[in-house]
């Protein structure tokens, strides 16, 4: 008799085909350059991935791994498994979990970091990211085999050494305005001269000392790392953590104090380094050419030692106290007491600002700070007010409206738009830029560092001369792997911060995601139905029970006093929403100074509880008083946005520990539709950062609540008309300048992809209303004939 | 005037109930017996004694009462001992008692019904419950076993032996020991059938639905599709059953003699031992021990009763708010479980990582398992850890909705039977008869233009009537 089949065999095909699908139409970004992957070296395209391809599926489908590892007998008290293919998961409940944490977020991207099993992932950028924060091939080795149940696969063990062992061995240094080429291992100094192209990047002060493979060697220095406000409080032992190591192996606790004194010892102990000066304007063909002899150059600017730049005025105020994973990100980024460059991934809300000006208070050179909008030019110049003692005359903004006096001042504060515009400017702008670029900029922070693309980014770099980069971002996250090459452009992940970590202890919001199901209309969903697909995401978005719901939610909260903000990414739905509810709405065209008041009107005036947002919105709008979030209308399926909406109402609120939730987060989607699959899609990101959402398929008393719009057949047949009324253009979503749309073409500086545009014709669609819809979009010299 | 009802509508057929399971309990069981069986049974002191056991608190108290009197007690006497608030309980265990012929009517001079217990019942619970008689445990064996077995070995053994079946079912690829006949009562029972191309057994959806089950409610609802064949093999069922019994209230970590079987008791011993319910060193040694799994046969049923220590494997699955499953185990079994409703990624030695999806769930919920079996499944085996923390809910309530969602996702259409009505003459007619279906609510669905109703079916004898009155006074 033979044995019985799996029921399940003959749909897997099928259902392996349809995921794939779904990846199809996973929404693709903005970036367009194609050729940008020649600045990456070649090992970061190695991929443990690939040790994973010809491992045996077991009888159930799942990757069978245990003929390539064997279970260590004291397993039950060791936190990790490794898998062949790179990815880590660890217990969170395991009395090492804070050691283990540690080091994988050192050495491994996360993954998915839920309440009880996170998962991580070896990858080549993380371990390049390993090694430039001081770690080394062998340590790395023995500590994760110390930490695993099982013994490690020799495919990992020989990645790791293949992406640890040539990089971070080289530093590109600045000291007294001369750049070096520095490391401690002379004999790789020696591989890379031999290189011609390398050889002549090289520059020889005294020409007499001609036959010189001899290198300027020095004693680096016993140096104190800089402090930042408060002293860690971690060295004092507490008798519950003492407790806990009884039950942990004693290798790993040694282990792990010796990797900690290490650090220390290497930050304090004098270390002898040999090294090279380099040609100054070949900085790039050198670092270019490093990166292809695998041997990419971490770029460290001691600080200190510079004397040419002078230094600026600038302290943190007294009352501004780092809180612990600030912190712990900084002394990531200056370990050995100079500065490294790279990114800082910290949840929105939770004090990107704060790390940014740190940073900048730290290094005491001219900085630049560039982000992405107006709204968030002054918002940082408020920020450097608050924290700093930096003041007006001290701190220059630079952006189309306001263009302070830039000559003499110390921080400049502007947006990648503006250094980036390649056509006229006034002649001012003209004397600013030319300012800023004969400048040598001791910091650049680059903020919402994940909305630039490589090639927007490049030409910066090109512009701005600065010796250290610090981005900042709370998604370090895009749909295509763009991402992947900042880690060679600005520099590796430094520190990324847990979610969930910080939300228990409250420097973060606690939120309650839902997803709010909305039944389609029979008459909008035979129309989507039988429409074309430009037409359906208007169909959906404008579902009459869509704006019932919408209307309900905003009723319900503003009777608890909170503070709203509805998402439409689609501008018809903006508009019609925020006229017929009768709020105030900021979109794309809004001016600045209308944005600004507003924004104001929505901090301060308890009438204006609910606002209307497009998607100029997403990032660095700073509204510490929203707690509540309702999305009618999205962008596909964009993980980013997501979670940068989510971020608007993550700070911290008053009173944070005493409910379970001080803030929400409403999606609402319309069932059936499209939406459905971009709404999952949308929510991997956060999901996996261990929120979750919450399925509402009716929102309980919204039968109840009195005078709701498009109750009736006949409204909504209105409504219908109207939707179907709609030009092409309503169904697109907005597109913001500079951020480019997905057809937006390949040159940094296009704006959108529509001719009306050029024009100026974004605004002055021709539209026709049915009757009573019209009325409030009168031009005022008409309404005056018509009465 | 012509109107006319084309028939009920076909929907009918359309209304499907998948088939589930059905976990019968001893009381379900025992209930479907002839009279005779059950009189029949009632001949052992461990038979009455288990049923007593199993009978409601109330069923307990009357027998209890009655047991020593010899004269029908009137019914009414009976009713008066439970307070007038509890009358729904009396009547039913009332009729409990009486499904089980534990007691019967009869006839009190003067023309009052009474009830009386059953003779046969009565003599042998007295002997259970009081000893005497002849000695009804099973006979201890002999001398000391010079290989004596301890719990804990025992326990490992009917563990191997039952998931010997269950990964049978599962279709993993080993399945030596597994004989025949246990796979005739597979197939029997409804939890495997032939494959139609090749003829080799495979589960259906009740086999699925039974591997969700507890260890206890596997081994009961096994034994009574076995004891429905056992006739058929020529065994006594009156015989297996109350061996059966006697089983369960044996010691556990004992050995016993089978010295005085009949022939027929020594295949059921047999069979027994295949599925793990007792241990036997050899066929031929005349001394065997009971497991676990018999001890708790009759246990199962009412959950306050005493459960000898769960002997599964305690909780081992984490799931987290991301939908993905972690199972600390190293079992086939446990993993092809898992594996019905999950998306299976890695396999470490003592780890199985997977995935809920929401088409790993749309397979199982096609194999017939539904969401409740599902969570209730994964509730039972939740790891510890997910009961510390400041949530104390096994499992992530949004993944428990979600489940529960994709199940609701696959059940949007709503099945009404009705009757069509159609070729109107006049529009007139039809706007009567449709006006009265709707004021009355028996409307489902009608269609002004074609002039067809469908009212709802119970109603259509109503309509009908109306309908005749109403052209008759036209």
């Amino acid at each position: 008799m033979g044995p019985p089949k799996r029921s399940g065999s003959k749909n897997e095909g099928k259902s392996k085909k349809r995921r794939k699908e779904e990846e199809e139409w996973t929404y693709e970004e903005d970036d367009t350059n194609e050729g940008e992957g020649a600045a990456v070296p070649g090992a970061a395209a190695r991929d443990a991935e690939k040790n994973d391809q010809n491992i045996l599926e077991d009888e159930f489908g799942a990757k069978d791994y245990r003929s390539q590892m064997t279970l260590k007998a004291d397993n039950t008290s060791r936190p990790l498994w490794v898998a062949p293919n790179g990815h880590i998961f660890l217990e969170s409940f395991s009395p090492v979990y804070k050691h283990a944490h540690d080091f994988l977020i050192a050495i491994s991207e996360p993954v998915c970091r839920p309440e009880h099993i996170h998962e991580y992932k070896l990858t080549a950028y993380s371990l390049y990211a390993a090694v430039s924060v001081g770690l080394q091939t062998n340590d790395i080795i023995e500590y994760l085999n110390r930490l695993s149940k099982c013994s490690i696969p020799d495919g990992i063990v020989e990645f790791i050494k293949l992406c640890t062992l040539s990089y971070g061995k080289v530093k590109l240094v600045l000291k007294h305005n001369k750049y070096f080429v520095e490391s401690p291992f002379p004999e790789i100094l020696q591989k890379l001269l031999k290189d011609p192209v390398i050889q002549e990047c090289r520059l020889r002060r005294n020409v007499e000392n001609e036959d010189g493979n001899e290198f300027i060697t020095q004693v680096q220095e016993k140096k104190n790392i800089p402090t930042f406000g408060s002293k860690p409080g971690g060295d004092q032992p507490d008798p519950a953590a003492a407790a806990a190591a009884a039950s942990v192996p004693d290798d790993i606790t040694n282990f792990y104090d010796k990797m900690d004194n290490e650090e220390e010892d290497e930050e304090e102990s004098s270390l002898q380094t040999v090294s090279f000066e380099v040609n100054q304007e070949k900085i790039e063909v050198i670092q270019k050419r490093c990166i292809e002899l695998e041997h990419p150059l971490l770029a460290e600017y001691d600080f200190r030692n510079d004397t040419i730049n002078p230094d600026i005025n600038v302290d943190l105020r007294p009352a501004a106290v780092l809180r612990p994973y600030q912190e712990k990100s900084l002394r990531k980024m200056f370990g050995n007491g100079r500065a490294r460059s790279g990114v800082i991934v910290l949840p929105c809300g939770a004090g990107k600002s704060l790390v940014g000006v740190t940073a900048c208070c730290t290094v005491r050179k001219r900085a630049l700070v560039l982000c992405n909008s107006g709204v968030s030019v002054e918002q940082w110049k408020q920020q450097f007010k608050m924290w700093s003692t930096a003041d007006d005359s001290m701190i220059c903004r630079f952006t189309s409206e306001a263009k302070d006096k830039p000559m003499g001042c110390s921080i400049l504060v502007t947006t990648y738009s503006m250094i980036t515009h390649t056509q006229r400017r006034s002649w001012e702008a003209e004397q600013t830029m030319k300012w800023l670029q004969e400048q040598e900029w001791g910091i650049m922070v680059l903020d919402e560092v994940h909305t630039i693309p490589a090639k927007m980014f490049r030409r910066v770099l090109t512009i701005v001369q600065s010796h250290c980069k610090l981005g900042l971002t709370a998604t370090l996250l895009r749909e295509d792997d763009k991402i992947a090459d900042l880690n060679f452009l600005i520099g590796p992940k430094l520190y990324e911060a847990n979610w969930l970590e910080l939300q228990k202890r409250g420097f973060i919001a606690r939120v309650q995601c839902a997803e709010v199901w909305c039944p389609m209309t029979p008459e909008f969903y035979r129309e989507y139905l039988g429409c074309k697909t430009s037409k359906r995401l208007l169909l959906y978005v404008m579902n009459p029970n869509k704006f019932r719901a919408t209307q309900y939610l905003i009723r319900y909260h503003e009777r608890r006093g909170d503070k709203t903000i509805v998402f439409s990414d689609n501008v018809f739905a903006l508009k019609h929403y925020a006229i017929k509810m009768n709020k105030p709405y900021i979109y794309g065209p809004t001016s600045q100074g209308e944005r600004i008041q507003i924004l104001q009107n929505f901090k301060f005036n308890p009438k204006v509880n609910t606002i209307f947002v497009s998607k100029v919105a997403d990032t660095s709008f700073d509204l510490p008083e929203a707690n509540v979030l309702i999305q009618i209308s999205s962008h596909g399926g964009s993980r980013r946005q997501e979670a940068q909406r989510l971020g608007r109402i993550l700070r911290a609120k008053k009173g944070a520990i005493a409910e379970e939730y001080n803030a929400f987060f409403y999606t609402l989607v319309s069932q059936d539709t499209m939406e459905m699959n971009y709404s999952r899609k949308r929510q991997r990101f956060l999901v996996n950062q261990g929120y979750s959402y919450k399925v509402v398929t009716k929102l309980a008393g919204m039968d109840e609540e009195p005078d709701l719009m498009y109750k009736t057949r006949e409204e909504q047949g209105q409504l219908l008309q109207q939707v179907l009324a709609a030009s092409d253009i309503d169904c697109e979503d907005e597109k913001i300048p500079g951020e480019g749309g997905p057809r937006a073409g390949g040159s940094g500086n296009r704006k959108t992809g529509q001719m009306g545009s050029m024009s100026g014709a974004d605004d002055a669609v021709y539209y026709e209303y049915k009757k009573n819809a019209g009325a409030q979009h009168k031009h005022p010299l008409f309404k005056k004939f018509r009465y | 005037m012509a109107d006319s009802e084309n028939g009920s509508s076909s929907q009918n057929s359309l209304v499907v109930k998948p088939i589930n399971l059905e976990c019968k309990n001893l009381y379900d069981y025992l209930k479907t017996r002839s009279r005779s069986t059950l009189e029949k049974l009632y001949n052992h002191p461990t038979i009455c004694l288990a049923v007593y056991r199993e009978l409601p608190e109330l069923a307990r108290q009357y027998v209890i009462r009655i047991l020593f009197v010899e004269q029908p007690v009137p019914q009414a006497v009976v009713a008066s001992w439970g307070a007038q608030a509890f009358s729904k309980e009396h009547i039913y265990v009332s009729k409990v008692l009486s499904e089980l012929s534990v007691w019967q009517e009869a006839a009190i001079p003067g023309g009052l019904l009474g009830w009386i217990l059953s003779v046969t019942f009565k003599r042998n619970l007295k002997l259970a419950l009081l000893g005497g008689g002849k000695p009804w445990s099973m006979s201890s064996a002999l001398e000391v076993d010079s290989k004596a077995r301890d719990v804990s070995f025992l326990d490992a053994y009917s563990l191997e032996r039952w998931e010997c079946v269950l990964h049978y079912m599962v279709g993993s690829q080993q399945q030596e020991g597994i004989s025949a006949d246990a796979v005739r009562i597979l197939l029997h029972a409804g939890l495997m059938k032939r494959d139609e191309d090749d003829g080799s057994p495979v589960i259906t959806r009740q086999g699925f639905q039974f591997l969700l089950l507890d260890r206890q409610a596997q081994v009961w609802h096994f034994l009574l599709q076995y004891l429905d064949t056992v006739e058929q093999r020529g065994l006594n069922l009156v015989e297996c059953l109350t061996f059966l019994f006697q089983l369960s209230f044996s010691t556990l970590g004992k050995d016993y003699s089978t010295e005085g079987m009949s022939p027929g008791l020594l295949i059921f011993l047999q069979h027994l031992r295949e599925f793990g319910l007792v241990y036997q060193r050899k066929r031929k040694v005349g001394r065997f021990y009971p497991t676990r799994l018999a001890l708790n046969i009759t246990s199962m049923q009412n959950s306050e009763g005493p459960v000898l220590e769960e002997d599964t494997p305690k909780g081992n699955i984490v799931v987290e708010t991301n939908y993905r499953v972690y199972a600390y185990t190293d079992s086939n079994l446990q993993v092809a479980l898992i594996g019905l409703f999950t998306e299976l990624l890695y396999r470490f030695p003592n780890l199985v990582v997977g995935v809920i999806t929401r088409d790993s769930i749309r397979q199982a919920l096609k194999g017939g398992i539904t969401a409740d079996q599902i969570i209730g499944y994964l509730k039972q085996h939740a790891h510890t850890q997910m009961l510390q923390g400041e949530v104390k809910q096994p499992l992530p309530p949004t993944v428990v909705d979600q489940i529960k969602l994709w199940e609701i996702e696959r059940n949007r259409l709503a099945y009404s039977e009705g009757v069509l009505y159609s070729q109107f003459l006049s529009q007139a007619d039809f706007n009567i008869l449709k006006e009265y279906a709707e004021t009355n609510g028996y409307l489902i669905w009608c269609n002004k233009e074609k002039r067809t109703l469908i009212i709802n079916k119970s109603a259509h004898d109503d309509v009908k009537k109306f309908w005749k009155r109403y052209s008759k006074g036209s």
